[in-house]
């Protein structure tokens, strides 16, 4: 990629987009459709969709319907996750227009799963998502309630299976605009050779600034675009008069 | 025009329907092999591992209807692992051999393997670009680890658009009446919409 990357994540629950601070509180967010044409027609590098209906209902299997109206307006690359459970919901996903797929809960619980996935999907669909949050000054991951796994050393796993990017969230800044954990970000880039995105804090452009200055690739944005006049020509514009390689 | 959307059990289908379809056609998605010689420009999708996505193009034997076309007047636009069976050889996930179009291989960009994914700026042939009507260095989707390494100079003349990613990733290639690119036109915003339009009006 010669270009970073600026990246919507949006946040679906019941046909609507919401937004929450840390991953709680969630408020409406308005329409998804409309939404992802204003980001389609601004130049987005990515969207990103999780159906966080599938999160609150584990049974549930994702809102294909609104997938395949999503696929139907959107000329930019889209990142689906949610519910995801087996090979057959994947491939059902990616058939109506989604070219990669986003996986966290089930790395933990079925690892087999992600094997098999790149089996059929290529390493290059998917991305696999590593939740934070901070305790005691130590990060963890967040769906680890137990604290058994070593944050590390799961980054360091995930890749040797050969998944195409790492998405990382720092769950605990998410929607406080305090900006990104970049002293934690260097660090744990030291360790990901796979392309990334980051997540969690990014409220305004000196923060993004920041973020950027700091080689990250790509970074995922909520707050920001939903609840705030920023658009992604204004962020990119600017971006680009500071001397980033942003595709205009 | 009849434009047949092959649909081999992987890939992003309706992403291509759709580009197409907002381009004002009415795509027809075909499952079976026998019937792709019955279209004026067909398109192979593609969002797959290789050696997944050979094994059913065999047993469906897409692969043998496809090489009886070479040489035909049906276009054929192979998209990212719908352009990599046009080589000799794929290597992702085992061995499996492609339609032999191309005298290349397709391998990973480098050892431990590495990912493409982002927006690259694409060189393109002048004349191809004033075609495309876009610039000759444009912005297109990528999304890949493996990519197509030519085993002769002179397939390097069929080769009209390269990205850089580590290596020279050939990009867009032109040969006889088949047309590969290794980005996704249906998902390359209006650069990838005008792609589109260029090879709908393609005659080999």
């Amino acid at each position: 990629m010669d270009y970073i990357r600026i990246i919507p994540s949006l946040l679906l629950l019941n046909k609507k987009l919401v937004k929450g601070v840390c991953f709680k509180n969630f408020k409406n967010a308005g329409s998804p459709l409309s939404t992802i044409t204003a980001f389609d027609s601004q130049g987005a590098d990515e969207i990103l969709i999780m159906d966080i209906d599938t999160y609150l209902d584990k049974k549930k299997e994702p809102d294909y319907e609104i997938i395949k109206k999503i696929s139907e307006i959107s000329s930019t690359p889209i990142t689906f996750g949610g519910g995801i459970r087996n090979i057959e919901i994947a491939k059902k996903i990616i058939r109506l227009g989604i070219e990669k797929i986003y996986l966290n809960r089930i790395v933990f619980e079925n690892k087999n799963i992600v094997t098999q996935l790149i089996k059929y999907l290529g390493g290059q669909a998917l991305v696999i998502g590593i939740n934070l949050i901070k305790i005691q000054g130590k990060y963890r991951i967040y769906e680890d309630k137990e604290n058994k796994i070593d944050v590390l050393k799961h980054i360091i796993d995930i890749q040797n299976i050969e998944i195409g990017e790492i998405k990382i969230t720092f769950v605990d800044r998410e929607g406080k605009k305090c900006g990104l954990d970049l002293k934690f970000c260097k660090y744990i880039m030291n360790y990901i050779r796979v392309s990334s995105i980051f997540e969690g804090g990014i409220g305004s452009l000196d923060q993004l600034e920041d973020a950027f200055k700091e080689k990250i690739g790509a970074i995922a944005l909520g707050t920001m675009l939903t609840f705030n006049d920023y658009n992604i020509v204004k962020i990119k514009r600017h971006l680009h008069n500071k001397g980033f390689n942003v595709r205009l | 025009m009849k434009i047949g959307i092959i649909d081999y059990g992987a890939g992003n289908i309706l992403s291509v329907y759709n580009a197409i379809y907002n381009l004002g056609y009415n795509p027809i998605i075909v499952t079976e092999s026998s019937k792709i010689k019955n279209f004026d420009k067909l398109i192979i999708p593609g969002v797959g591992s290789a050696f997944h996505a050979l094994n059913i193009l065999k047993e469906k034997n897409f692969i043998k209807e496809l090489k009886d076309l070479i040489g035909s007047k049906i276009s054929i636009l192979g998209i990212c692992i719908g352009f990599q069976i046009f080589s000799k050889k794929l290597t992702e996930d085992g061995i499996s051999k492609g339609i032999n179009l191309f005298n290349a291989d397709i391998i990973p960009i480098s050892e431990p393997n590495i990912f493409n994914i982002g927006w690259c700026k694409v060189k393109l042939n002048k004349e191809i670009a004033a075609k495309i009507k876009i610039n000759d260095t444009s912005d297109f989707y990528f999304c890949h680890s493996y990519y197509m390494k030519n085993n002769s100079i002179n397939e390097n003349n069929n080769c009209f658009g390269f990205a850089k990613f580590k290596k020279e990733i050939p990009s867009l290639v032109i040969k006889e009446n088949f047309m590969g690119v290794q980005f996704h036109p249906e998902k390359s915003q209006a650069n990838g919409i005008k792609f589109l339009k260029f090879f709908l009006g393609w005659t080999p």
